[in-house]
């Protein structure tokens, strides 16, 4: 697009020339700028530049000496339709830059209004102007420069000012620069007049033509041409972009039209005057299409161009210039697209309306036009060489022959030549111009163009994710670097274009650019790179037999035609020179590489490298698990995808363990000097008569090894050598994990088990696990019994060689929680769970047996942590025992895991020998030893009303309530629930705090024989002990503290300590009574004898209460007093209600049921059954000791 | 007259390839119909921006380019099939109606009981098929 001149390429601009008051130019220039559209303009300092800038276009037309030849004929003649060419060169940029649309006059206001002979004067340079002007029809506007906006104006001079220079009032301007405001008033009034005046002229010129286009006045196609395109040009001025195109298209098929018919020039000129310009007109239409962002149709224009002009070739020995104006035609057509698509992303209405001529995708990337564009450069360039080489003459030119310059017609030439002074254009032949362009094509180089274009071209495509496209640039790129002799750059874009064709399977393609590739690192000398790329095209999956016979054929690469032929003969090229004999070194310099004898040649094929169908190792072990030192057969499979047998002079197979890395040898081949680097000597060496690899099909070798070492064997990779210096190694893949190969899968081949046996050939792997050697010691653990929450419990651990020594031995414990023991409800758990170990390991009592100094010394291990712990066992020799104690307690009842395994080494002297473990386990319960509970009573035929226990407060529900400052009684029982008996050494209660002590008194109560708290208990027997507690101040929580138990196992070693375990009492309520009903009756009732039974109702209150009361007769008692009545307790007194009671029958007998219902708080109550019940006897007892037989 | 045909099989690799022309530019006709494939990418992936609706098995034009016209077909089971003329004035008929042949050839093909789905087209009947399409196209 540069190449274009820089009127063409922009749209015009209206021009504005100023005469006169140079000072002020710069200011309205720049405002001229600024206008939308903005307005150029031409400055001269007084009025008499005028002649010289209408003047000089006329010189140049009168000066014969520069004018075509040809036209100056022409002009002779009588028909003045003839001329020189179609458009004048100079013509555009002369309206752009030279011939204004307006004359602005500048005149001060004092020329004007003041001295008359300045008017004269003013009056006239205005005549001068005019007749400069007139012929040309441009515009004038005399602006009146005032030095001061009051300054004073004579209105008859300003008429007289008017009508000289024939002017509308509106176009004789005033202008004030001394006020800011004035300023900017004046200059917006020039501009608006000014475009004003512009497109009135642009207008009338462009009618002016246009009326000679209408009326048809000369039939000669090319006056027409000129004339559309100069109506376009001048509505291109007006910005009348519709108009411009019409008359552009116009212009463009006026031209078309002229194909063939013109005669003016001969003809190889002719076509080139024509194309030219055609390409012009089409730059124009397309730009114009472009801005207005029509896509669509600037692409199917685009399309309609290419069509029209691509047989229109002219000369076919010339056809380089068709060519090469075609690359022009894509290139330009990119670049513009390039530059205006940046905004327009989607091509949504596309495809629609178009029915006739459907656009493609592509065809809206400027990629697309670049490489063809490239394309076409290509073709140019070939059709130069070949014009070159087939002409004589043509290499001889040179490019100082002739003095061609372009005339003053586009897409004209003519010969400059110098007549003394005078410089002479003169029209020249076909021949003198052919020469002409073969000399200037010779000097450009095109390849640089085609690479920039591709390569711009290749980064687009790649950006649009199009990687196909992408590729085949690169790989055009790459060629046309290759035939720069730039191997290294080749080579990139060779690569880029490799991968894909890779990738997705396509050998041919894949063929050529490996071709490409191959003698590329031939010319760079890389021998590894040279043989890889000829192993890789020989394993390709060509099957063609076709064969032209002519491998000199252009259209293909260095790599020959993808033929089995050309694989063979590659294979053979690679085999002689990798596997050549020392001797023969000398000999292989026609290949190009010069190799030193000692350099070996090792390519590595791993998963991804496309060197896998050159060799395949499968291995597959026979078992998945096999003994140490014992035998194992393995299966190793090749499989080669070169068109030719290979002989293989020795294979390496080898392992993760490397002492099981074994070597299959060629016994036909001569065991070469420096044959195993890598394989310990003394490994295994197997012996096969013939290694050969027959293409296509699986060599399939079994042997039979042994692993010293347990853990796992996996095989690596195999080894093959060919020749002396030439090695290939492959990784060794699993059959049951093997991969297809990318570009065999889609072949249609026989495909064959890689071993005989098909489920090894589906399930085998390349890895199989050595077993670790049978353990020789015994850990045996010693269980008693049920563990106890708070004890130390121990577990003797026993370690016995049986046949084994022990060696470093590790022996590890772990505390495992038996997920979901049930034992105890997840709510009991969780406030715990923060301490998370309810069981621990305490300690590890190694010394326990066999103490010695000796054992110190080695540095045991001992690391306990809560539940895991690690102690060192002491060499042991055969028949040895060691043993050791461990100590757990447990927190919680919750039964455990415990994990014991023994690691060790059965002999001292293997620095890497492996350890044999052993692993016991054992669940182990703990159990809760005492369950312990308590329990509250009451002062005996005491009944207190206690309103909590009436009303109970909701959140208090099992909490009991106790009477202030009265004696309750408090029984804590403690129940073996264990399977073994306990001794229990103490029982006492305890505060928890001081407040507690404070608050409330709690004694024992010294029963009669009781030692202190110290009891055996046999399995589910129970213990109990009485406490008396005297609650001291109201509380709704009164923290009773807790039960601390001392207890151990019965039978154990007294010594032992005891375990003490810790009872929570629960809280109680303490609230004073305010009634308190106590019975009184004698301890026993004798048959027949009456006896008194008083309810005394005590009133505690400060208040007074009433207390209704009901009596319930009773079926054993004769009954006198009242059943029932409502009494009044006074504050703080006593009331009491006496009955005499005869019984009537004997035993044990409820006493009539007394109800007591207090009014103040509507409660009523009753003593409890037990309390209200008294012994008949059937008469007096005889002993003393009756009343102790009442208590319960 | 076409110049060349492809089957394409839905890892975009090539099943069958076979180009009518005389000339030595089998290998210019395979990079088009491999370039040919990114269009079709394009085409299925974004069928919004192209603005075209695929209802219909047949592509279109794919892309003109130097003397070729690129023509593209994708079967159900994303077999494509791809078909460089390089007439200038083709008929959309023409070419549906040759779709719809090669497209029944390619049917029987891969019904034979000996083909392996996925593997190129090797059956000489297939080739010979496909001859007399080309050969027929245009004639009616």
């Amino acid at each position: 697009m540069e190449e274009y001149p820089e009127e063409l390429r922009t749209p015009p601009v209206s021009l504005v020339a100023l005469f006169g008051y140079s000072e002020l130019h710069t200011s309205i220039t720049k405002h001229l700028h600024s206008q939308q559209p903005p307005v150029n303009a031409l400055a001269f300092p007084d009025l008499s530049h005028i002649s010289l800038l209408l003047a000089h276009d006329d010189q140049i037309n009168r000066t014969s000496s520069v004018r075509d030849p040809l036209s100056v004929s022409d002009s002779s003649s009588p028909i003045p339709s003839r001329c020189g060419g179609i458009l004048k060169r100079d013509w555009l940029l002369k309206h752009r830059t030279k011939v204004p649309a307006i004359v602005a006059a500048f005149f001060p206001s004092h020329h004007i209004f003041g001295d008359p002979t300045q008017w004269l004067q003013v009056c006239s340079d205005l005549d001068n102007l005019k007749s400069a002007i007139r012929p040309k029809n441009i515009k004038l506007v005399v602006i009146v420069v005032q030095s001061s906006p009051q300054e004073e104006i004579s209105e008859d001079r300003l008429v007289a000012l008017r009508k000289r220079a024939e002017l509308d009032s509106k176009y004789v301007l005033f202008f004030n620069s001394s006020i800011e405001s004035e300023l900017t008033l004046s200059l917006s009034r020039i501009a608006s007049a000014f475009a004003e005046l512009a497109l009135a002229y642009y207008r009338e010129e462009g009618k002016r033509i246009k009326s000679r286009v209408e009326k048809r006045s000369s039939n000669s196609l090319d006056l027409n041409v000129r004339y559309c395109f100069k109506v376009a040009v001048y509505a291109e001025f007006r910005r009348d972009w519709g108009e411009a195109l019409k008359f552009y298209e116009d212009a463009y098929h006026s031209l078309h039209e002229m194909i063939g018919t013109s005669t003016r020039l001969p003809a190889i000129q002719r076509l080139v005057e024509i194309k030219t310009i055609a390409e012009q007109l089409h730059f124009k239409i397309s730009t114009l299409l472009l801005h207005g962002g029509k896509f669509i149709e600037a692409v199917t224009w685009f399309r309609q161009h290419k069509a029209s002009y691509e047989k229109v070739v002219g000369s076919t020995e010339f056809i380089f210039l068709h060519w090469e104006w075609m690359s022009r035609q894509f290139l330009v057509f990119a670049e513009l697209l390039e530059t205006s698509s940046a905004t327009v992303q989607s091509f949504s209405s596309l495809n629609q309306g178009t029915a006739e001529i459907s656009l493609t995708e592509f065809e809206f990337y400027p990629a697309y036009y670049y490489q063809l564009a490239a394309h076409y450069l290509k073709d140019k360039k070939s059709a130069l060489e070949l014009l070159l080489s087939m002409s004589e003459t043509a290499r001889e030119i040179d490019s100082s022959s002739e003095s061609i310059t372009p005339s003053v017609y586009i897409g004209q030439f003519a010969q400059l030549l110098e007549k003394g002074e005078a410089f002479t254009l003169h029209s020249i032949t076909d021949e003198e111009y052919t020469r002409y362009t073969i000399s200037e094509a010779k000097r450009f180089q095109d390849s640089f163009e085609i690479i920039a274009w591709l390569k711009r071209s290749y980064e687009s495509f790649t950006n649009l994710k199009a990687q196909r496209m992408a590729a085949l640039c690169a790989f055009e790129v790459a060629r046309e670097y290759y035939g720069l002799a730039d191997p290294n750059n080749a080579k990139l874009f060779f690569d880029i274009a490799a991968n894909l064709y890779r990738q997705e399977g396509w050998v041919t393609l894949l063929w050529e650019v490996l071709g490409y590739l191959r003698e590329c690192s031939r010319n760079l000398g890389a021998l590894k790179d040279f043989v890889e790329l000829s192993l890789e095209m020989v394993a390709l999956p060509v099957t063609s037999h076709e064969d032209s016979g002519n491998l000199e054929n252009k259209s293909y690469g260095p790599g020959g035609p993808a033929t089995i032929l050309g694989r063979e003969s590659i294979h053979r090229e690679v085999f002689t020179l990798v596997c050549r004999k020392a001797e023969l070194i000398s000999s292989t310099e026609e290949s190009g590489f010069k190799i030193a004898h000692d350099s070996p040649l090792n390519l590595e094929i791993d998963l991804v490298s496309p060197l896998r169908p050159v060799l395949l190792a499968s291995v597959a072990f026979h078992e998945q698990m096999i003994k140490p030192h014992a035998l194992c057969s393995i299966t190793l499979s090749l499989l080669s995808h070169l068109p030719l047998p290979v002989e293989i002079d020795y294979l390496e197979v080898q392992f993760n363990q490397s002492t099981c890395n074994f070597v299959i040898r060629n016994s036909q081949r001569p065991l070469w000097a420096s044959a195993s680097n890598t394989v310990q000597s003394g490994s295994q060496v197997e012996n096969e008569p013939s290694l050969v690899l027959v293409p296509n099909n699986w060599l399939r070798l079994t042997y039979a090894i042994k692993s010293e070492q347990s853990g796992k064997l996996e095989c690596l990779s195999v080894l093959a050598k060919f020749g002396p210096l030439f090695t290939i190694c492959s990784r060794a893949e699993s059959p049951a994990a093997m991969e297809d190969l990318p570009v065999w899968k889609h072949e249609n081949r026989v495909e064959s088990l890689s071993t005989k046996d098909p489920v090894l050939a589906v399930f085998g792997q390349k890895a199989t696990q050595v077993e670790e050697p049978e353990p020789q010691v015994d850990v045996s653990l010693g269980t008693s019994g049920p563990a106890l929450v708070g004890e130390n419990f121990t577990m003797p651990v026993t370690v016995t060689s049986k046949g084994h020594a022990v060696y470093s031995g590790e022996l590890k414990i772990n505390l495992v929680d038996v997920g979901g023991g049930g034992l105890f409800s997840p709510r009991e758990a969780e406030p715990f769970s923060l301490e998370s170990h309810h069981v621990e390991i305490c300690g590890i009592d190694d010394g326990a047996e066999g103490t010695d100094e000796s054992e110190s010394e080695t540095g045991n291990i001992k690391k306990i942590q809560q539940s895991f712990g690690l102690v060192s066992v002491p060499d042991l020799k055969e028949g040895e025992s060691w043993s050791c104690k461990l100590e757990i307690k447990w927190h919680r009842p919750k039964p455990v895991m415990l994990f014991v395994s023994l690691g060790y080494l059965p002999h001292c002297s293997e620095a890497n020998a492996q350890k044999v473990h052993i692993h016991k386990s054992l669940q182990i319960e703990g159990k809760m030893p005492l369950l312990v509970s308590n329990r509250f009573m009451l002062p005996y035929r005491r009944d207190h009303l206690l309103l909590n226990r009436i009303k109970p407060a909701p959140d208090s529900e099992d909490m009991s309530s106790l009477p202030l400052n009265e004696k309750s009684l408090l029984v804590v029982s403690a129940k073996n629930c264990t399977e073994i008996a306990l001794k229990l050494v103490s029982m006492c209660v305890e505060f928890d705090d001081e407040q507690g002590e404070a608050s409330c008194l709690i004694q024992q109560v010294g029963g009669c024989g009781d030692t202190p708290g110290s009891a055996n208990l046999a399995p589910g027997e129970e213990f109990k002990k009485v406490f008396t507690v005297i609650p001291t101040m109201k509380t709704p929580k009164l923290g009773l503290g807790s039960v601390h138990l001392k207890w151990r196992r019965q039978g154990g070693n007294t010594t032992e300590a005891c375990v003490s375990t810790k009872h929570k009492l629960p809280e109680v309520n303490v609230e004073a009574s305010p009634l308190v009903m106590s019975l009184n009756c004698p301890p026993y009732a004798i048959l027949g004898e009456p006896f008194t039974y008083a309810v005394n109702i005590c009133n505690q209150t400060q208040l007074l209460q009433e207390a209704k009361f009901a009596l319930a007769d009773a079926q054993s008692f004769v009954l006198s007093g009242s059943h029932s009545n409502t009494v009044s307790v006074l504050p703080k007194s006593e009331h009491v209600l006496s009955y005499k009671l005869v019984p009537l029958t004997c035993g044990q007998q409820q006493l009539p049921k007394i109800t007591l219902t207090s009014v103040r708080y509507s409660a009523e109550f009753q003593p409890s059954v037990v309390a209200s019940s008294v012994f008949v006897f059937p008469s007096a007892p005889q002993a003393d000791k009756a009343n102790c037989a009442t208590k319960q | 007259m076409i110049v060349c045909v492809a089957v394409v099989g839905h890892q975009n690799n090539p099943l069958y390839i076979q180009s009518f022309t005389d000339a030595d530019d089998a290998l210019k006709l395979h990079h088009i119909v491999h370039c040919s494939l990114d269009v079709i990418e394009e085409r299925v992936n974004n069928p919004k921006k192209s603005g075209t609706t695929l209802n219909e098995a047949f592509l279109g034009l794919l892309y003109p380019t130097l003397n070729y016209k690129v023509y593209g077909y994708l079967t159900n089971t994303k077999v494509k099939f791809i078909l460089v003329t390089t007439d200038l004035d083709v008929r959309d008929t023409d070419v549906r109606t040759f779709f719809r042949k090669f497209h029944a050839a390619y049917v029987d093909a891969v019904s034979n009981p000996f083909h392996v789905p996925g593997k190129r087209i090797t059956s000489r009947n297939f080739a010979q098929t496909v001859s007399n399409i080309v050969g027929s196209y245009g004639l009616n």
